[in-house]
């Protein structure tokens, strides 16, 4: 999918001594990252980590206490019309695919782009059932979304943010709420975007994912980023013990 | 008797499936429960007819077509009376409770405040307000008015409290990824949260309207003719108290019957497509 091209390649995603605390908990520390564009980001680490609320601070799911969050180069807004904007142009697919349940299928995925950028129900819907076809689910777009399985579910969740036409996406543990025989159908989904030059934050415990895909993984342990790499470099000679530990924990079976 | 029919659903839900000595004890139970039943309306009977309310004068005025159309014209009162103000409970529980959930504070305050007295006050107060309190400031209300806007209110306080039951119900992730594509607040409330939280409480919703009919029959107070109001008439005209609010306690029960009938196929209806989604937490 390619946009035009800018004339300084700014990175897409920035995140600047970007600090958070819940409560006495301090979630995120002092975390700086960059995604360029069409990189996959992986981000992985022990439950707790704060990768999640990474990935949810990116579109402001999460807020931050202090730091800042760039997208292209521009804060991103803290409210209103200005922060939905940004938000349109960043999917985010959810460990819990949170298709809307009252809406069919189609419905989930025309949504934004009827609702949000005000196009035209009959161009949307088209578009809708390509996408559809092309995360495989078509033949289920009159469906409402508890009649899928989960697999289905996450594929139509990520058909409905690709219909933004999204200058990054982001995934917060996409398959961790899913049944083993259907990670597989996601991931497959995943890859695609990935080769056709996706922006991608990609929280997750799938590590052959991360070392087949990733451009870059980034390993997280107590709201801080311990160690970043390339997958090669991360997973055959870990520099940290923290994630030498971790990735004992995780091969053991 | 079949065990496992699905009126036994929500008691299989409940106790554990009985066996044999437990199924003998019921089956005694039942035996016993139907004899004693039988024996309270036989006394019932009796006592009717030892005090000579079984007599032909109490009764025969109900073979009479005018005393049907005079009890129709109160039950259409009472329809008319029950269906506006449950109109006026819906639409103002829903503005009360976007009041009440609004991020401004003193709308919050103002709402609750409105919410808590009318659910507070009794309906019956709030008909004396409008009866005896508005026309002294020279606001002229039909007595029509005079029964549905009490009763309206006091519905919508309760109604508020429904929805906002129904709000709280959507799953947050509802919300987050309705942001996460860009929706305004406002498209988010009206697209996303309203129409989920309106299908969880629908069955409630109906239920609150049996109260709402229940309380029409205070119209007397402001002599509107509904149901009770005719049927008080008869009983003046015909000196036959028990048998007229025994004819209008049976269709009382049969109107709010129907409506808990309705609302249970409602339920079944839009049900199919929640009760899949409240059990697993992912969507």
């Amino acid at each position: 999918m390619a946009t035009e091209e800018t004339s300084i390649q700014l990175p897409v995603i920035e995140l600047d001594h970007v600090n958070k605390h819940y409560g006495d908990l301090h979630v995120l520390r002092d975390v700086s990252l960059s995604v360029e564009k069409g990189e996959v980001v992986v981000v992985i680490g022990p439950s707790g980590s704060g990768k999640s609320t990474l990935c949810r601070t990116i579109n402001r799911l999460e807020t931050i206490d202090d730091g800042r969050i760039l997208i292209e180069g521009r804060p991103l807004p803290e409210e209103g019309r200005d922060l939905a904007a940004v938000r349109a142009e960043i999917g985010m697919v959810f460990q819990s695919f949170n298709l809307f349940a009252h809406k069919s299928i189609l419905d989930n995925v025309t949504m934004g782009p009827v609702e949000v950028l005000g196009r035209p129900r009959k161009e949307a819907e088209a578009e809708a059932m390509e996408l559809l076809r092309r995360v495989g689910v078509a033949e289920q777009a009159q469906k409402v979304p508890a009649q899928l399985s989960g697999g289905q579910r996450q594929r139509v969740a990520i058909a409905r943010s690709l219909a933004m036409h999204p200058k990054a996406m982001l995934f917060d543990e996409p398959t961790s709420a899913l049944d083993p025989e259907m990670i597989n159908e996601v991931l497959d989904v995943m890859v695609e975007l990935a080769r056709q030059g996706m922006t991608m934050v990609v929280v997750t415990h799938e590590m052959n994912f991360a070392r087949r895909v990733s451009d870059r993984v980034v390993f997280m342990a107590d709201g801080q980023i311990v160690e970043e790499g390339s997958p090669a470099e991360f997973f055959d000679h870990p520099q940290s013990q923290r994630a030498r530990d971790f990735l004992d924990s995780i091969k053991g079976h | 008797m079949s065990s496992h029919t699905d009126t036994m659903s929500m008691r299989d839900a409940l106790f554990e499936a009985p066996g044999p000595r437990m199924r003998r004890n019921i089956r005694v139970g039942t035996a016993i429960s139907l004899v004693l039943v039988a024996v309270a309306l036989g006394l019932v009977v009796q006592r009717f007819y030892l005090t000579g309310q079984l007599a032909a004068k109490y009764w025969t005025f109900f073979g009479q077509a005018s005393t049907w159309a005079f009890l129709g014209r109160g039950f259409l009162g009472t329809i008319q009376v029950a269906l506006v103000a449950g109109v006026i409970a819906l639409v103002l529980g829903l503005v009360l409770m976007l009041g009440r959930t609004s991020a401004l504070r003193p709308v919050a305050l103002v709402s609750r405040v409105v919410i808590d007295f009318f659910r507070g006050v009794p309906s019956l107060l709030l008909i004396y307000f409008f009866f005896l309190v508005v026309p002294q400031y020279g606001i002229k209300l039909s007595s029509f008015w005079m029964i549905t806007l009490p009763v309206g209110l006091a519905a919508s306080g309760v109604l508020a409290e429904v929805f906002r039951a129904g709000v709280n119900a959507v799953p947050r992730g509802q919300v987050e990824a309705a942001m996460s594509l860009g929706m305004s607040k406002h498209k988010i409330t009206f697209k996303i949260v309203l129409p989920q939280a309106i299908r969880f409480v629908i069955p409630t919703l109906i239920s609150q309207l049996v109260v709402v009919v229940k309380d029409t029959t205070v119209a007397y107070v402001v002599s509107y003719p509904d149901m009770l109001q005719n049927a008080r008439v008869l009983i003046t005209n015909y000196d036959a108290l028990v048998s007229t609010y025994f004819v209008i306690a049976i269709i009382y029960i049969l109107l709010n019957y129907l409506i808990n009938k309705a609302s249970v196929a409602v339920a079944r209806k839009t049900g199919t497509k929640i009760i899949s989604r409240t059990s697993t937490a992912a969507v």
